[in-house]
C-alpha cells in the first residue's frame, strides 16, 4: 500500500521540468548510499494491516480495572472521538497561520479557561506532554524564576512521577532536598496523593512562601477537582499534572495531557504555548498565539523550554469532554468515583483487609491484604477478568475506582476475595 | 463563534446521576464525609445540550486548514497524508483501553508493537537501540543532550559546549540550555552546510556534543558530514542528529553510516502520525550500542519462550522522562505506516525529493534562491526582493489562494525566508496551482502590493493583531461577576434539579 498520487509520467514531466535525468541524479548528494534495499517485511495491503493489528490488539487482554495509579479508567462521551476524527483538527498543524487555525485556537482558549476554572489559576498554556514531564518542567520553572537550586518534594508523590522529576533534575543540576529553607526553589505536594489522601494544605504552602519558595500541586486524578477545593485557593503558585481522566482512553501510557497553570507573576516564565484573544483589523475578535518570545523557535537558549509539538489534540479531547459532561456530569463522575472506592473500601475491611489510609481519600486507596495472601488474591482476581489493583510489595495494594466500577463488579471483586 | 462558557444551562447526562446508584445513602453524605476544608464551593463550568457541544465545535472545526483540506507545505513540518487506518487501528479496543500497568501476561500484543517497531526504526537508521519513550522530537534531543551529560559523567571529562549550526533548530540550543550545556554557534557556507574551518576551530576539548540536522533546514544534505562526524570522534565529541528530516533519507543513507552516535525520530513527520494542531507526537531516540545502557527503563525485551518482558535493569540509565512507555497510540500508527510500505520505504524518500526539486524549479525565477543547488525534500527561498515583511505578507495572501503557507523566517538565517517542504503524498497538479499562486502574489506585489499587504480576506477573520495580544493579555474567560454564585455550587449537581428537563430554574441567560 502507498499513498503516492505521482505517476509514471508525472515522474518524467518532472524530471525534464527538473532538468534530472533520473531520480539517482537527484539523491546523489546524500551520502554514502546504502546499497540494498532495507530489510523491512513485505509491503502490507490495507487489509492485511487490519488483520495483522486485529490480532495484535487480542494478544492484549483487557481486564475490569480496580487500578489507577496515573492513567484512569473513566467514561468518556462518544461525541468526543466523532469530533477529534474531523480532519480539519486532526491534520493541521500548531496554528502558526492563525487566520486559518481558528478552530485549534478557539479550543485551546477554552481549553486554558477550564484549566483556569478548574485549578484556581491565572494562566494556563496550551498543554505539556504528560503530567510527569509537566511537573519536571514547572519544577525547572521555579528554579529558574527563584535562582535556586533546591526542590523539596512531599511524600505521597506517584513513584513514576518522582523517578521522571529525578531524570530532569540531574540534568539540569537540580538537588532533591528533604529540608525547606533559603535555598529550596519549591516544594511539591500531589493531592490527592499517590494513596489518594486528601489533604488541606495551606500549612505546606505557608512554610514553602515562608522560605520564599514557590508552591506547586500536581494534580494526577483531576476529577478530584471537580468536588475538591482548587489548588489556588489554599496557596498553589503553580498547578500541574495530567488531564487524562478528562476524555483519554488509558492507551497504554500515551498519549495523555500534561496541564500547567500558573499566577500572574510567573505567566512571562510559563513553558509553551499560549493562546490569547484579540481583534483583527476590523474589530472582530479572533485567536493568536501569544507571548512566543518565551519559546524556542525565537529565543533559542534564552527559551523557557525546548517545549514545541505538545498534545494540542488531547487538549481538545478534554475540552471537549468537560463541554459535553458539563458542570453536573464531571461532580457525578466524581462523586460516583468516590462512593464506589469507599464501598469497595468498606467491604474489604470486613473482609480482614487492613486500611492504611489516615486520612479521607478519594477514588483510591491503600490496604493490607493478610500476610502472604496478596499474590494470590491478585492472581485470583486476574482470573476472574479483574486486575485487583496495583501489588505495593509487603502485601499492599493500591486500589481504584471510578464510575466504570459498577455495584456488581465490587461485589465480584469482593466474593473472589472471600473465596481466596 | 461564541465560547462554549456563553451557551444556555442544559446538561445532557453521560453518566448515570448519583441518586440512582443502589446506596444511595452514602452519596448523600458526599460532601459532608470530607472535611469542610477541602471541599470546593462551587464549580463554575457549564452546562451544555449535546447537540450545542456537538455544533459548537464542528462549527469552530471548519474555522480550521488541515492536510486532509488542501496543501500544507510547512517546512520542516513534513505535513504529509495521514492514512485513515491507522487511526482506526490505534483506537481497538486491545490496544486503547489497556491499562498500562497491567501484569505482562496481558500486554503482549502491545509490547510486539513497541519491540517490532524498535527493530524497524533501527534498521531505518542503523542504529543499535531505541527508546520509544520521549513524547515529541525536543524530549528525544532532551533525552539525548541527558545521556551525553551522563557519558562524560561516567568517563570523568568535563565537557561543557554544544556545537549547532546557525540553520538549527531553535529547540537544538534551547535543550543544550536545559541540560546547563553552553552553546556554540557555528555559522554556514556559502553552500548553505557548515562551515568546516570554522568548525575546526571552535572543536576544543570540551566539546560534549555536535547537534546537526541532515539534511538540514534549508534541505541540503551536508557535504562533508563524514569529515565532520571524523573530526568531531577524534575529539573524543559525540555526534547527534536532529532527524527532524529523516522524510529525505528512508532507505537512501542511514545517520549511523554518516557517523551519528544518536537520532531522535518525529513519528509524526516522517512516519505520518496526524500532528493534531500540534501534537501529541512521539521523538524516540536511536542511539549506537556504546550508549544503549544509558536509555530509559524499562526495555522491551524478547525472552526465551518467545514472550515480550519489560526489563527493568538499571545499568547505566538517564532515568525515565516521562510516565511509562511513551506515546503508544502515536507508536501504533507509526508501526502501521512502516508496514504498509515495508522494504518499498525508500519510495517515500524518493518521491518526497523528486516534489520539492520540482516545485523548487517552478519558482526559482520569480523568488530568489539563496542556495544554488539541487534541494533535498524541502527548500528555502528568499522574498527580500520584495522587501520587509515580504514573506508575512505572501503568506497572509497564500490563505486566499487556499493554501496554507510555508515556514516563514526560518531558517534565520536567510531573509524573507520561505521554507517550503511539499512532500511525497501531493499530486503534480497540486503543485502546480501552488507554483502559479506563488506566481500570482510575485505579480501582485509588482502591480498592486496593497492587495497582498491587506490580505487575507477569504478567511473568518482578518489579518490578527498580535501586538495587542501581547500588550492586553486575555488568555482566559472569566466568570462574568453578575453570575449567579447558587447555579455552581456542587451540592446540587448529583440532584435531578439540574437534569435537562429542569433546567429552565437554573437557567440564567
Amino acid at each position: 500500500m502507498d499513498y503516492i498520487p505521482i505517476t509514471e509520467n508525472d515522474r518524467e514531466e518532472m524530471l525534464k521540468q527538473i532538468g534530472a535525468r533520473s531520480i539517482n541524479d537527484l539523491i546523489m548528494d546524500l551520502k554514502p548510499p546504502l546499497n540494498e534495499k532495507l530489510n523491512l517485511t513485505e509491503p502490507m495491503s490495507e487489509l492485511e494491516l487490519v488483520e495483522h493489528m486485529r490480532n495484535l490488539s487480542q494478544k492484549n487482554m483487557i481486564m475490569k480495572y480496580f487500578i489507577g495509579a496515573g492513567s484512569y479508567n473513566h467514561y468518556i462521551p462518544s461525541a468526543v472521538n466523532h469530533l477529534l476524527m474531523r480532519g480539519e483538527f486532526l491534520t493541521g498543524y500548531t496554528p502558526y497561520q492563525a487566520e486559518m487555525s481558528q478552530g485549534t485556537l478557539h479550543a485551546m482558549y477554552e481549553f486554558q479557561s477550564f484549566i483556569c476554572l478548574l485549578t484556581g489559576m491565572d494562566v494556563s498554556n496550551a498543554s505539556m506532554y504528560e503530567g510527569s514531564s509537566a511537573l519536571a518542567e514547572a519544577v525547572l520553572l521555579s528554579s529558574s524564576y527563584k535562582g535556586r537550586n533546591c526542590i523539596f518534594v512531599k511524600d505521597g508523590l506517584n513513584p513514576q512521577y518522582f523517578e521522571v522529576l529525578k531524570t530532569y533534575c540531574e540534568g539540569a543540576d537540580l538537588r532533591l532536598v528533604n529540608e525547606i529553607d533559603e535555598n529550596t526553589a519549591c516544594v511539591i505536594a500531589q493531592n490527592p496523593d499517590f494513596y489518594g489522601n486528601i489533604e488541606n494544605l495551606q500549612y505546606i504552602s505557608e512554610q514553602a512562601h515562608k522560605a520564599g519558595a514557590l508552591f506547586i500541586v500536581c494534580v494526577v486524578e483531576p476529577t478530584s477537582l471537580a468536588i475538591l477545593e482548587p489548588p489556588g485557593n489554599y496557596g498553589a503558585d503553580i498547578v500541574v499534572g495530567e488531564g487524562q481522566s478528562f476524555g483519554i482512553p488509558v492507551n497504554f501510557g500515551g498519549p495523555y495531557l500534561g496541564f500547567i497553570g500558573v499566577k500572574d507573576f510567573l505567566l512571562k516564565k510559563i513553558p509553551g504555548r499560549i493562546c490569547g484573544m484579540t481583534t483583527d483589523s476590523k474589530g472582530n475578535k479572533g485567536f493568536v498565539l501569544t507571548f512566543q518570545a518565551r519559546e524556542q523557535h525565537i529565543r533559542r537558549e534564552r527559551a523557557t523550554s525546548n517545549i514545541t509539538t505538545n498534545v494540542a489534540l488531547m487538549a481538545l479531547a478534554s475540552t471537549i469532554y468537560l463541554a459535553l459532561m458539563g458542570r453536573s456530569g464531571l461532580i457525578n463522575v466524581a462523586k460516583l468515583s468516590y462512593t464506589r472506592a469507599h464501598l469497595l473500601h468498606d467491604k474489604l475491611e470486613n473482609t480482614g483487609f487492613k486500611a492504611l489510609n489516615k486520612k479521607p481519600f478519594y477514588n483510591e486507596f491503600i490496604m493490607k491484604a493478610p500476610v502472604g495472601s496478596c499474590k494470590k488474591i491478585l492472581s485470583n482476581l486476574l482470573k476472574n477478568g479483574i486486575l485487583g489493583g496495583l501489588d505495593l510489595g509487603e502485601d499492599k495494594i493500591l486500589i481504584c475506582c471510578t464510575e466504570m466500577n459498577k455495584v456488581q463488579d465490587i461485589e465480584s471483586f469482593v466474593s473472589v476475595i472471600k473465596e481466596t | 463563534m461564541k465560547l462554549i462558557f456563553e451557551y444556555e444551562e442544559q446538561a445532557t447526562n453521560h453518566v448515570p446521576d448519583v441518586v440512582d446508584d443502589k446506596h444511595q445513602g452514602e452519596e448523600e453524605d458526599i460532601v459532608v464525609g470530607l472535611p469542610r476544608d477541602v471541599i470546593r464551593k462551587e464549580l463554575p463550568l457549564p452546562n451544555v445540550s449535546e447537540i450545542n457541544v456537538v455544533r459548537h465545535y464542528t462549527n469552530i472545526s471548519r474555522l480550521n486548514f488541515g492536510v486532509d483540506l488542501g496543501f500544507y507545505p510547512l517546512g520542516s513540518c513534513t505535513m504529509k497524508y495521514n492514512p485513515k487506518i491507522n487511526e482506526d487501528v490505534a483506537r481497538l479496543d486491545g490496544f486503547k483501553d489497556l491499562h498500562p500497568l497491567s501484569n505482562e501476561s496481558c500486554i503482549q500484543g502491545s509490547l510486539q508493537v513497541m519491540w517490532e517497531l524498535e527493530q524497524d526504526l533501527k534498521k531505518i537508521t542503523g542504529m543499535d537501540a531505541f527508546s520509544l519513550q520521549p513524547a515529541a522530537g525536543a524530549q528525544g534531543e532532551l533525552l539525548g543532550v541527558m545521556i551525553t551529560k551522563a557519558y562524560y559523567k561516567q568517563k570523568n571529562e568535563k565537557r561543557t559546549k554544544i556545537m549547532i549550526p546557525d540553520s538549527s533548530h531553535g529547540t537544538n540550543p534551547a535543550t543544550a540550555t536545559m541540560c546547563k550545556f553552553e552553546t556554540i554557534t557555528i555559522p554556514s557556507n556559502s553552500r548553505g552546510n557548515i562551515d568546516i574551518y570554522k568548525f575546526k576551530e571552535s572543536l576544543k576539548d570540551d566539546v560534549a556534543l555536535v547537534m546537526l540536522t541532515n539534511p538540514n533546514t534549508l534541505g541540503l544534505f551536508e557535504e562533508k558530514i563524514l569529515e565532520i562526524s571524523d573530526l568531531a570522534h577524534t575529539n573524543g565529541t559525540l555526534m547527534y542528529c536532529d532527524g527532524a528530516n529523516m522524510n529525505a533519507l528512508l532507505g537512501i543513507t542511514r545517520p549511523s553510516d554518516q557517523g551519528f552516535d544518536m537520532i531522535h525520530l518525529n513519528l509524526h513527520k516522517s512516519f505520518s502520525t496526524p500532528h493534531g494542531g500540534g501534537g501529541p507526537g512521539a521523538g524516540t531516540l536511536g542511539v549506537k550500542s556504546f550508549l544503549s545502557d544509558y536509555l530509559p527503563l524499562p526495555r522491551v525485551v524478547v525472552q526465551h519462550n518467545n514472550n515480550f518482558a519489560l526489563d527493568y535493569t538499571k545499568r547505566k540509565s538517564v532515568g525515565m522522562v516521562r510516565y511509562c512507555y511513551g506515546n503508544f497510540g502515536m507508536l501504533v500508527r507509526a508501526y502501521c505506516y512502516i508496514k504498509s510500505w515495508g522494504k518499498n520505504i525508500r519510495s517515500v524518500s524518493e518521491n518526497a525529493i523528486l516534489n520539492a526539486n520540482y516545485l523548487l524549479s517552478l519558482l526559482k525565477d520569480d523568488y530568489e534562491l539563496p542556495y544554488n543547488r539541487r534541494c533535498a525534500h524541502e527548500f528555502v527561498l528568499s522574498s527580500k526582493k520584495f522587501g520587509e515583511k515580504s514573506a508575512l505578507n505572501i503568506a497572509k495572501r497564500l490563505l486566499d489562494y487556499g493554501f496554507h503557507p510555508p515556514t516563514i523566517y526560518f531558517p534565520l538565517i536567510v531573509r524573507e525566508a520561505l521554507m517550503i517542504e511539499p512532500t511525497e503524498t501531493e499530486s503534480k497538479e497540486t503543485l502546480d496551482r501552488f507554483a502559479s499562486a506563488l506566481k500570482s502574489i510575485a505579480n501582485e506585489i509588482k502591480e498592486n502590493p496593497d492587495i497582498v499587504k491587506g490580505s487575507p480576506y477569504t478567511k473568518s477573520v482578518g489579518r490578527l493583531d498580535e501586538v495587542a495580544a501581547a500588550r492586553k493579555p486575555n488568555l482566559r474567560w472569566t466568570v462574568p461577576s453578575q453570575s449567579d454564585g447558587k447555579k455552581n455550587s456542587i451540592k446540587d449537581a448529583s440532584s435531578k434539579k439540574n437534569s435537562v428537563s429542569n433546567s429552565n430554574s437554573s437557567n440564567n441567560q
